[in-house]
């Protein structure tokens, strides 16, 4: 399993969140942390998504990106890193 | 206007609507949609009642293809919602811009497992592009365009917008409130390149066309591309229709039942180029034997596609209508086109079955030739479909509709309801099997209320054939759950809806059948009874390379 950390900007939809779990558990990817800070003033949210997948995370950086209310995704780690068990 | 005098909500939905050119609309009403319907009652937005939801999604979606808009249907909420879902699911699958409608329970309610309350915004996540739910009026105007801009732009895909019976009946502000927003299509160029210089080096070139050129609009600049390139062709199940059907190195469907010289042309080739097109699972076969020399062109609008099944040496992301006429050059393969050529030629389709029993591929052959170039062909799922994908020509991919990635049984009838009402002068033709036909059986009741000319072609084999057939390939002809011997008698329950029927047994019947099914003036459906036992060939099995088809006989 890869290890990775995505940083969002989302709109402060109240159904962003539903959304982003959907594709990340569809798309095959296992949410292992998750933090959120609401920004009241933009009106946006940043999200920071930590997932363990067999897939390249590109594919749901590019899933992600495609969503509505999903403004800018960015991977932290690009580079794989293995989990150790 | 509502019945209190008052603009609502329900108001403001029906003038976004008529903003953004809607005409027709389709659905069914129900509880928590009633101040829709009482607002439709003044509108003049023309809505067709169909006999389930699923009908009304399906023939949105058979509207949207026909016509190149966008389709529009109506629900109300829980039952009337999760109705929709599977023709949702199947616009998303297939990208088509479709808006959906739906009624749900007064907000004070939601959430308190209300009557016929359900989260079809939970249940729509899965199956639209993107999906809303509207908890203030003032939300609304803006809500519901940019459901039109979403369901149309990029890779377009059908949209939710879910409406609490209290913002329906809300006052609100009229139209000129609301900016009413004109779309335009993204000019970007890609860089081309590197696919220019993939291009020029090939020497085994083959094109493969998916749905995507029909939906970028693109036909006439593909077939611009393909005179100067000159090369062999391919074409997916949502392709066909795009290629100059007459193009002499044009090789028809590739995949799981393509033909042989498609898929041979395919393996063999030095260099694909995919455009609009997604390297499907049915396209592919065993995806690692796919095309196993080929380098990869692959002009796509969505970049989730890009490398997501097959890694592409050079990408061109944006709009084919764009990217594709500067590709375009000359040439020099003239041994490896003689070779597609004689491929073509060796591997034709040939329509001898012997017995007076009638051969499916010829009767849907023998209708193409004779059908109108401006024909729309709908079609449900199984054998029938794959031989109408097979054995008929198209003009355009706007006359060839099929539920292509979702394979939704059902589709054919209600859209070709959909295509008729879009296209009402031109001649509609719903190709479809007797299993797929009782799934959506009572859209004929639509059919008979707006006396729409669609004419029904049934290919019966008492069977669920795909499945029947697939169980005698795979499954040691264990013929589980797939006997349909005891349908209904087909011409009396057309009879029913007032449709005018025939029912064929003998190839000798065929032709004045097809002749009085054009002539007939109003709906009509040709029942056409067929051997149980044949088959589609080729077929490619599960997990094969495509080059290793099964064949007729062998």
């Amino acid at each position: 399993m890869n290890q990775h950390t995505l940083k969002i900007t989302a709109s402060d939809q109240p159904t962003v969140l539903e959304r982003l779990l959907q594709v990340s558990r569809y798309r095959g990817f296992t949410v292992t942390g998750m933090t959120m800070f609401p920004s009241n003033e933009s009106k946006q949210l940043d999200i920071e998504l930590s997932v363990a997948s067999e897939q390249p995370v590109a594919n749901l950086e590019k899933q992600l990106n495609k969503l509505f209310d999903i403004l800018d995704v960015n991977v932290e780690n690009k580079e794989t890193q293995q989990c150790r068990a | 206007m509502s019945s209190n005098g008052k603009f609502t909500g329900g108001s403001l939905l029906f003038n976004v609507l008529q903003e953004h050119g809607v005409k027709h609309v389709f659905g069914y009403p129900g509880g928590a949609i009633m101040p829709i319907y009482d607002a439709l009652y003044d509108s003049e937005v023309e809505h067709f009642l169909c006999r389930h939801e699923q009908g009304a999604a399906f023939s949105a979606i058979g509207y949207a293809r026909a016509s190149g808009k966008v389709g529009v249907c109506f629900a109300t909420s829980g039952p009337g919602a999760t109705n929709l879902i599977t023709g949702l699911a199947d616009a998303l699958a297939d990208s088509i811009p479709v808006v959906a409608i739906t009624g749900q329970v007064p907000t004070v309610a939601m959430g308190s497992d209300a009557f016929q309350e359900i989260d079809v915004f939970g249940l729509s996540l899965a199956c639209t592009k993107h999906s809303f739910q509207v908890k203030d009026v003032s939300e609304l105007g803006e809500v519901l365009h940019q459901a039109f801009e979403i369901a149309t732009s990029g890779r377009p895909g059908p949209v939710l917008v879910d409406i609490p019976k209290d913002i329906q009946v809300a006052e609100a502000q009229p139209l000129h409130a609301v900016k009413a927003v004109q779309f335009e299509r993204d000019q970007t160029k890609a860089d081309l390149t590197q696919a220019q210089a993939l291009l020029a080096s090939a020497q085994k070139p083959v094109l493969y066309v998916g749905g995507g050129v029909g939906m970028s609009e693109a036909v006439p600049e593909l077939r611009a591309f393909m005179k100067t390139c000159k090369m062999p062709s391919v074409a997916t199940l949502k392709g066909l229709g795009s290629i100059d059907k007459d193009d002499p190195a044009y090789l028809g469907m590739l995949g799981m039942h393509g033909t042989k010289a498609a898929n041979l042309a395919v393996q063999q080739c030095d260099l694909l180029i995919a455009v609009g097109a997604r390297f499907d699972d049915r396209v592919t076969g065993k995806l690692a034997k796919f095309a196993p020399n080929a380098k990869v062109i692959h002009l796509e609008i969505d970049p989730a596609e890009i490398h997501k099944r097959r890694f592409a040496d050079a990408s061109v992301l944006g709009d084919i209508k764009v990217n594709l006429p500067p590709l375009a050059m000359p040439l020099s393969i003239d041994d490896w086109y003689a070779h597609c050529l004689a491929m073509k030629a060796d591997y034709g389709w040939r329509y001898d079955h012997p017995g007076d029993s009638i051969y499916a591929p010829s009767v849907l052959k023998q209708i193409s030739d004779v059908m109108p170039s401006n024909t729309v062909v709908t079609t449900d799922v199984g054998q029938h479909q794959m031989w109408a994908a097979q054995h008929m020509e198209f003009d355009h991919p706007s006359n060839w509709l099929t539920s292509g990635s979702m394979g939704t049984m059902g589709f054919g009838l209600p859209a070709a309801i959909g295509a008729q009402v879009s296209r009402p002068l031109d001649p509609i033709v719903a190709v479809t099997g007797d299993g797929s036909f009782m799934m959506n059986v009572q859209e004929m009741s639509t059919i008979k209320r707006f006396q729409l000319p669609v004419k029904i072609l049934l290919i019966d084999n008492a069977k669920l054939g795909m499945v029947r057939q697939w169980q005698d390939l795979f499954f040691q002809g264990r013929l589980s759950e797939t006997d349909l011997s005891d349908n209904p008698d087909f011409t009396m329950l057309a009879n029913a809806f007032d449709i005018k029927a025939k029912t064929i047994t003998d190839k000798n019947e065929v032709n004045d059948a097809v002749a009085e099914m054009f002539a007939h003036q109003g709906p009509y459906l040709l029942h056409v009874k067929i051997d149980a036992e044949d088959n589609v060939w080729p077929l490619v099995p599960p997990e094969t390379a495509n080059d290793k088809m099964m064949e007729k006989g062998k």
